[in-house]
């Protein structure tokens, strides 16, 4: 039985996108949890891949991004490095044997109130899945 | 494309020709390493006159700094120079050219195949000669000699990928067919022109080394396995890692790491008083100075998909972390994703710099 | 430093050092007269220790107060901590005396802000190389454990720490001593008034004279400063002339690691790492050229003797730089020997926490007499490549 616990995640929301998402999911009254900690960015490609590991090793349970679905974005061509970044930190969390389920990448679109609210949904199920970030209590990194 | 065929040591023969070069003028200095007299140890060295070649030692199983990074701060002279590289110095330089740190517009470029290089422990005092013999007697077998650092057991990018001269130093040696001179571009026929020697039209084949290769990739498998085949985990990472103590001299001797301050020493990662209490209040304790493990993975993040496994890195460290095979595990892991081999092709972009619309569907 | 009038406490544990110290600790949070404190751990791995700043009191037993070895200089610690200013908490650190004259250092340069750190020494016995311990955690402990019953360095110990004649209470404010005293008696000095307090604090009780540790210290300095003037005479013959500093810095891959070591040295980016020391490409050529060719990198050399000029007024001995070296050149030998010699020039020695500015933020109309003839003297050897 894993421990009951209110997850942490940590999400950096693209301004033109998925914060706007998030708000419209507000406005509709579509439930989704306390977990998700939204922080605006302006674009998701401002995420520096240094943000998610400084999240994750602070102990964030779930660093989660939200952008302009492929081609949508506001900037043109800023999601399609989010991603290329995004892959390369997996990559890294992979390869060190880390739980790379405590990274999420998500498209959702200013329209997508209820698609938001179903990704906050269900990755705090898989967080809570996961159960706490191990990083939380480490005082050697 | 021709070749020529060496009647005497790879070493003493690519010293002729860098002779040959600066005394017809071909280039205005040469970048080799050298024997320094004084205590028998090695450096690398920036030669301009000939006589000064005396010394100079071109094909050595010794690394005391990446080439690759040191020709960055030269090549833009506007002077020719010639610069003998092993096969990973040669690559990082190609790494850094795409970085915009360096040119190969006056630059030749020997490399060889390479056997692996010592670690610098054993660079003093007279100790290399002494291991030479069985070194070179163990890569004409193909085999991987025992002391070498621990990357270079496991590269198997000992070929040199683009450079204008190719050496064959090992393996067809022993197959007696003379140790040759490979000219792989116009750049090699141009500057060898009046060069002595018996030419031939030999072409350089890979297959004579497919011993040295899989010996090498086995190594590979069990140097990566070492760092644990899921990978390390929270816990095996600090076991790693732990107990570094945050010198970043695996930073400051990395040919990729070009940068004049890193980001993990720059002001961004200042902290002030209340982000300590925050994390005292919720751990009842840290480590000082922090962010030891963050900065590797940052590193890891920011340059390992151009990791050449030259070791420099594991090989500084005072505490003996085996920084460079973690480094070169993950950045092959990463650059797999793209396709990418670090060093392959000056044209080929750095994976960040570049995307493409269709890629990585499984995400997002 | 002592003077005869100071007495200290013995401390209620009568165990080895450390755990006398780990006591102190205890009952100073218990007692909330400290917010956290500062103390070395093992890391996870059990071969090295980290720095770790603690308020949760059941991690002290984790703790090594002592430890054997000192892989960061705890200056740097204190640093990273208070660089941007004091904070609230009150933190008690203790450290090694080096690392507490560094830290005072720091304070000078405006980059360790004390005011609210209490900072604790204890009479080093000195400290195993760093690659020693690493290699042999066991055996090394093993060798600690005998420094510390002689409280003198062993073969097993820095260089340095053989002819460190600063190896006990120093400007800190409070100081565990046990040299020249029974094994199961642990002394607690005041050096401050902030010390004084927090002992007050404590309840404990001032009574003990403070001969018998006084006499040991004196004892074991007079060893030392023996083996200082002897090295440093080594020292001096071995950089004879400018062929002895490159003979000794010959194998020097230029990595600076002893740079980024060294507590003294907090420059984010080295003025010798900077673009303006960076030589262009052409210049590199013209300078290989007048020789016929030079060792790569360049500007080894000017690094060094560079960071000498910088930086060895403050220089405390501690001999991480020799520790970080990858090529085992004995960096610290000679910045310490250099030390002695510049701060000697101006009656000044790093570390002291007596209201002295740092000779380079003060001159005087009449002094250094002597440096203008020392300038005549020097044309000598005019050496004619590096
Ligand atoms: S060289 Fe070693 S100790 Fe220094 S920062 Fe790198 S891993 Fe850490
Ligand atoms: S990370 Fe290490 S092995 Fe990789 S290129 Fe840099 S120094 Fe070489
Ligand atoms: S640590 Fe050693 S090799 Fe590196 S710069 Fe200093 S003296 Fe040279
Ligand atoms: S130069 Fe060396 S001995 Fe002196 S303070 Fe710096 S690290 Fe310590």
């Amino acid at each position: 039985m894993k421990k009951e616990f209110t997850p942490r995640i940590t999400s950096f929301l693209c301004k033109w996108c998925t914060y706007t998402g998030a708000d419209l999911a507000g406005t509709a009254r579509l439930q989704y949890p306390t977990s998700i900690i939204p922080i605006q960015v302006m674009c998701s490609s401002r995420v520096d891949p240094v943000f998610l590991i400084k999240a994750f090793l602070s102990g964030s349970d779930g660093v989660l991004i939200g952008g302009c679905h492929p081609g949508d974005c506001h900037y043109e061509t800023g999601n399609y490095h989010a991603r290329r970044r995004f892959a390369i930190v997996k990559s890294v969390f992979e390869s060190l044997g880390l739980e790379s389920q405590r990274l999420k990448l998500s498209w959702i679109s200013a329209s997508e109130g209820p698609k938001f609210a179903r990704v906050a949904n269900e990755y705090t199920e898989e967080i809570m899945e996961l159960g706490e970030n191990p990083t939380r209590k480490n005082i050697f990194l | 494309m021709s070749s020529i065929v060496i009647d005497t040591s790879a070493s003493r023969k690519v010293k002729e020709l860098l002779r040959f070069l600066l005394d017809s003028g071909k280039i205005d200095a040469a970048v080799t390493m050298r024997k320094i007299p004084e205590n028998n140890s090695y450096d690398l060295t920036l030669i301009t006159d000939a006589p000064d070649l005396d010394e100079a030692v071109p094909v050595i199983p010794v690394m005391t700094v990446n080439a690759g990074q040191v020709l960055s701060s030269i090549s833009t002279s506007g002077k020719k120079i010639a610069a003998v590289l092993k096969p990973c110095e040669l690559r990082a330089f190609v790494e850094l050219v795409k970085r915009e740190q360096g040119s190969f517009e006056n630059l030749l470029t020997i490399s060889y195949t390479c056997g692996g290089v010592f670690p610098l422990e054993l660079v003093k005092e007279g100790q290399i000669e002494e291991l030479l013999p069985k070194y070179d007697k163990t890569i004409s077998k193909g085999e991987v000699p025992i002391n070498t650092r621990d990357t270079c057991r496991a590269c198997e990018h000992f070929i040199p990928m683009n450079a204008d001269i190719t050496v064959s130093v090992s393996g067809e040696c022993e197959s007696g067919k003379g140790c040759v001179m490979y000219l792989n571009t116009e750049k090699a026929e141009e500057f060898t022109e009046g060069f002595g020697g018996e030419r031939s039209e030999q072409k350089f084949d890979p297959s004579l080394f497919q011993k040295t290769l899989d010996a090498r990739l086995a190594e590979k498998g069990k140097l990566f396995a070492s760092i644990t085949k899921d990978g390390p985990g929270l816990d095996g990472l600090l076991d790693l890692f732990g107990k570094c103590v945050g010198c970043h001299g695996c930073n400051s001797v990395c040919p990729i790491c070009y940068c004049l301050l890193c980001d993990f020493e720059s002001a961004n990662f200042d902290y002030n008083l209340p982000y300590f209490e925050e994390y005292l209040s919720r751990r009842g304790a840290l480590r000082l100075p922090p962010d030891t493990i963050f900065f590797h993975m940052g590193r890891l993040t920011h340059m390992s998909f151009s990791c050449v496994g030259c070791g420099m890195c594991s090989d500084v460290c005072p505490v003996g972390i085996p920084v460079a095979a973690v480094f070169k595990k993950t950045g092959e892991k990463t650059a797999a994703l793209f396709d990418y081999v670090p060093g392959r092709d000056v044209e080929e972009s750095i994976p960040v710099m570049v995307y493409k619309e269709e890629e990585l569907s499984d995400i997002g | 430093m002592t003077d005869s009038e100071l007495k200290g406490a013995v401390l209620p544990a009568l165990k080895k050092p450390g755990g006398a110290v780990r006591d102190f600790l205890r009952l100073a949070m218990e007692k909330e007269l400290a917010d956290a404190v500062i103390l070395p751990m093992k890391v996870p791995s059990g071969d090295s220790f980290a720095w770790i700043l603690m308020n949760d009191i059941s991690l002290l037993d984790d703790a090594v107060p002592i430890a054997a070895t000192m892989p960061v200089q705890g200056a740097k610690a204190l640093r990273s901590l208070t660089r941007k200013g004091p904070g609230n908490l009150k933190i008690i650190a203790v450290m090694r005396p080096c690392e507490i004259r560094a830290a005072m250092e720091l304070s000078k340069l405006g980059q360790v802000h004390p005011e609210n750190l209490i900072l604790a020494t204890y009479d080093c016995p000195g400290a195993v190389q760093l690659q020693k311990y690493v290699d042999d955690p066991a055996g090394s402990e093993e060798y600690f454990a005998g420094m510390l019953q002689k409280g003198k360095p062993d073969d097993s110990a820095k260089p340095v720490c053989h002819t460190c004649e600063n190896f006990s209470m120093f400007d800190s404010d409070i100081h565990f001593g046990y040299l020249g005293l029974s094994e199961k008696e642990v002394l607690v000095i005041p050096g401050s008034e902030k010390g004084s307090a927090l002992l007050e604090g404590l309840g404990l009780d001032l009574t003990k004279d403070l001969q018998a540790w006084e006499k040991g210290i004196d004892q074991l300095k007079a060893d030392k400063l023996n083996s200082r003037k002897s090295t440093f005479e080594e020292t001096k013959a071995q950089l004879n002339g400018f062929n002895g500093l490159l003979s000794v810095f010959a194998n020097c891959i230029g990595c600076h690691n002893c740079q980024s070591a060294c507590p003294i040295c907090y420059c984010r980016l080295c003025y010798f790492d900077s673009e303006t020391a960076e030589q262009d490409p052409d210049a590199l050529i013209t300078a290989a050229e007048k020789r016929g060719g030079i060792s790569l990198p360049v500007d080894r050399i000017m690094f060094h003797t560079g960071r000498m000029a910088h930086m060895s007024l403050s220089c405390v001995s501690c001999g991480q730089c020799s520790d970080a070296c990858p090529v085992s050149i004995p960096v610290a030998d000679v910045f310490s020997y250099v030390a002695d010699q510049t701060q000697r020039t101006f009656e000044y020695t790093a570390g002291r926490n007596d209201g002295d500015p740092l000779p380079l933020r003060q001159f005087r109309k009449a002094e250094l007499p002597g440096v203008h003839e020392l300038v005549k003297d020097a044309d000598a050897e005019v050496p004619s490549h590096e």
